[in-house]
């Protein structure tokens, strides 16, 4: 499938911080790409170099035409619809029909002729996407768009994207560092850490990925880490669950701790393959927990980047 | 595509700023009515005086101004104020020197039937309603305007939805340029017919718009064959506009130069402290130049130092046929005035270029 988003090595710096360091990806057509990495990551420089706001010092982005969409960005002295005839001047003679459809599809069609200043946060962010969708786009560029968004909120923008996504076929790429949001919304995933690629690919590649993991429950727990601790491919930990343990391994080693644990006299009720979470993936890559505190640590001075190709 | 982006930066301009429109007009009405009550109160009648032909005005001015004369000349005979200052810095014999000049000028005009600016109630809007007061206080307010134009954007951070539509930055800055400079064509031209009216009132009638009117190439030295330029009222009416509005595009430059590297309070703070804050510095640096050096002519080359946009028209304004005129007015300084706003001009917008060129959108 043709890219509609080809990065290639793309660096950027602020002076001695390194925001970007050779950072490579693609998004083909028609694929909802999660754009993921902690406050800080270099996400935002990322979407600024590809909509042109910002130059690289090295490295292309070349990238088809898309539709934007950050924080929400809008005329506040603008009716709602005004918004949108505004934005949609600058790309053709206005098509009244599209903007009364699209005010339908973000589910604002009641408050279109309110003044935005009126408007509440999910509101800005729905007229925000609306605005995003004018010219149908075949590509969304979507930066942390559940910002200020109530849970209501998101679940709605999410059916929305998804639907978008099936049924127009639009490209999204959505940068967030909310990984549920990208777990439940996303095909292929990029984790960006200080500037640079930790991991790319398939969701469901990348949760595997790192190896196996089981939930077992067991009739003694403590008599259980010791068994599974002297196999040589497992680690251990008490699970989460009451009566539980935890065992990672790289390896398919279920029937082997099944085994042990039954030879050695340990009861078990139940051995449950259990997926690892993207959020598993995420903080073993980034080393830091979504949300703590140090999910934004300044970055070390880098060394300066060494521009490489075309600028963008 | 230029025009649709001209077009919505005029939607956007009225939209958000109708108010300060709505304020210009109702200030308006109140000079238009503050004049209007003096005017009663002072000429004890509610309609407009009689007209008075050039001509006849002419001669009654020659009278004033020779009257003039003898009294200066007897003043200077009792010997009260001989050889010192009589009026500021101007010496009697120098007052008595500008008061037969302007005899002489006016005696010139009329025996060659040249009709001079004062003549008629639109070359007098010209000159008042575009190089005084209200000039003034426009360029202020189409200053702060245009420091909002991409300051705003930023601000709102609407600027990267717009530079990520398939425009360039060099279309949306002069988008940006073009809309500004057509509000603020409007707002004059609606302001000049607005002075037309209260002038013409005052005068006692709208006078013509066709004939001749002259203007000294020199306002400091004799009017006379040599020293002055006859042309049409309208081009002269189109000359003065010109002037104001290259002074209106020069502060627009100045603006839009702070307007694409700050933020919108930023902006309008800087902007609106330059505008005020150059003719207030100017006007003491002239008081410290002309105490030392004996005379405000020394001080004349902070006209073209503080980017001074009303002085073409201004430097006009003092030409009367029959007002004593000093140096720095005129045609000549006209021609000028209208260079080095021009080169102003050019640089505050090449610089805003550059810099937006250059600019990277971080916020």
């Amino acid at each position: 499938m043709a890219a509609i988003i080809d990065v290639d090595r793309l660096s950027k710096s602020f002076g001695a911080v390194r925001a970007l360091h050779e950072i490579s990806f693609s998004v083909a057509e028609g694929e909802v790409f999660g754009f993921l990495g902690p406050n800080g990551a270099g996400k935002t420089t990322t979407i600024r170099i590809l909509l042109g706001l910002q130059r690289a010092d090295g490295g292309t982005a070349a990238r088809l035409f898309g539709a934007t969409l950050e924080q929400p960005a809008l005329y506040g002295f603008l009716s709602g619809r005004d918004n949108l005839r505004l934005f949609a001047r600058l790309l053709g003679p206005v098509d009244e029909k599209q903007v009364t459809e699209l005010l339908g599809l973000v589910g604002m069609t009641e408050r279109g002729d309110d003044k935005v200043q009126r408007y509440s946060m999910g509101m800005r962010q729905r007229l925000a996407l609306a605005q995003a969708m004018l010219g149908k786009p075949r590509l969304l560029i979507l930066d942390e768009p559940t910002n200020g968004l109530d849970p209501n909120g998101i679940h709605g923008l999410r059916i929305l994207l998804r639907k978008l996504a099936t049924e127009q076929g639009l490209t999204i790429f959505f940068s967030s560092h909310l990984l549920s949001e990208v777990e439940e919304l996303c095909d292929r995933v990029v984790v960006l850490h200080r500037g640079e690629v930790k991991a790319a690919g398939q969701l469901s590649e990348l949760m595997n990925v790192k190896g196996f993991q089981y939930r077992i429950d067991v009739s003694d727990v403590e008599r259980a880490i010791e068994v599974v601790r002297s196999i040589d491919a497992a680690t251990v930990e008490q699970g989460t669950i009451k009566d539980s343990i935890t065992v990672s391994s790289d390896q398919d080693i279920a029937r082997i701790v099944n085994h042990a644990l039954v030879t050695a006299g340990v009861g078990v009720d139940q051995l449950v393959h259990t997926q690892r979470g993207l959020e598993d993936v995420y903080i073993e890559l980034t080393g830091v927990s979504p949300g703590s505190p140090l999910s934004a640590p300044p970055p070390p001075p880098p060394p300066p980047a060494a521009p490489v190709g075309a600028k963008s | 595509m230029f025009i649709s982006l001209v077009r919505t930066e005029l939607q956007k301009t009225w939209r958000s700023r109708w108010v300060v429109f709505a304020v210009m007009g109702g200030i308006f009405l109140l000079i238009a009515g503050g004049l209007y009550t003096y005017y009663v109160i002072s000429q004890h009648r509610w309609s407009p005086p009689p007209a008075v032909a050039w001509q006849t005005a002419l001669r009654d001015q020659i009278t004033v101004n020779q009257r003039n004369v003898t009294d200066l000349q007897s003043l200077k005979q009792q010997g009260g104020v001989a050889g010192g200052p009589f009026r500021g810095d101007l010496s009697i014999d120098a007052a008595i020197a500008r008061a037969q000049k302007a005899v002489a000028d006016d005696q010139y005009l009329l025996d060659n039937n040249i009709a001079p600016l004062q003549s008629s109630a639109i070359t007098i809007t010209a000159l008042f309603g575009l190089g005084g007061i209200v000039m003034f206080l426009l360029i202020r307010i189409f200053g702060w305007l245009a420091s909002e134009q991409v300051a705003g954007e930023r601000s709102d951070r609407t600027i990267a939805i717009l530079l990520s539509r398939p425009m360039s930055r060099d279309q949306l800055l002069l988008a940006k340029a073009v809309a500004s400079f057509l509000v603020s064509l409007v707002v004059v031209l609606v302001t000049f017919l607005i002075v037309y009216a209260m002038v013409s009132f005052i005068q006692g009638s709208a006078g013509p718009l066709t004939g001749q009117v002259a203007i000294a190439v020199d306002g400091s030295k004799p009017v006379g064959a040599g020293n002055l330029v006859v042309m049409p009222i309208m081009l002269f009416v189109l000359m003065c506009l010109g002037g104001a509005m290259l002074g209106v595009l020069c502060v627009q430059g100045m603006s839009l130069l702070i307007s694409v590297v700050t933020g919108r309070w930023a902006a309008i703070g800087i902007t609106l402290a330059v505008l005020f804050g150059a003719p207030l510095v100017s006007a003491v640096v002239t008081g410290i130049i002309t105490v030392i050096s004996g005379s405000s002519d020394n001080a004349h080359f902070l006209t073209y130092l503080f980017v001074n946009v009303l002085a073409p028209v201004s430097s006009i304004a003092p030409v009367f046929g029959n007002a004593p005129a000093v140096a720095g007015t005129g045609m000549n300084e006209f021609g000028t005035q209208i260079t080095t706003l021009a080169v102003w001009t050019v640089a505050f917008f090449a610089a805003a270029w550059l810099l937006f060129h250059r600019k990277q959108e971080t916020g």
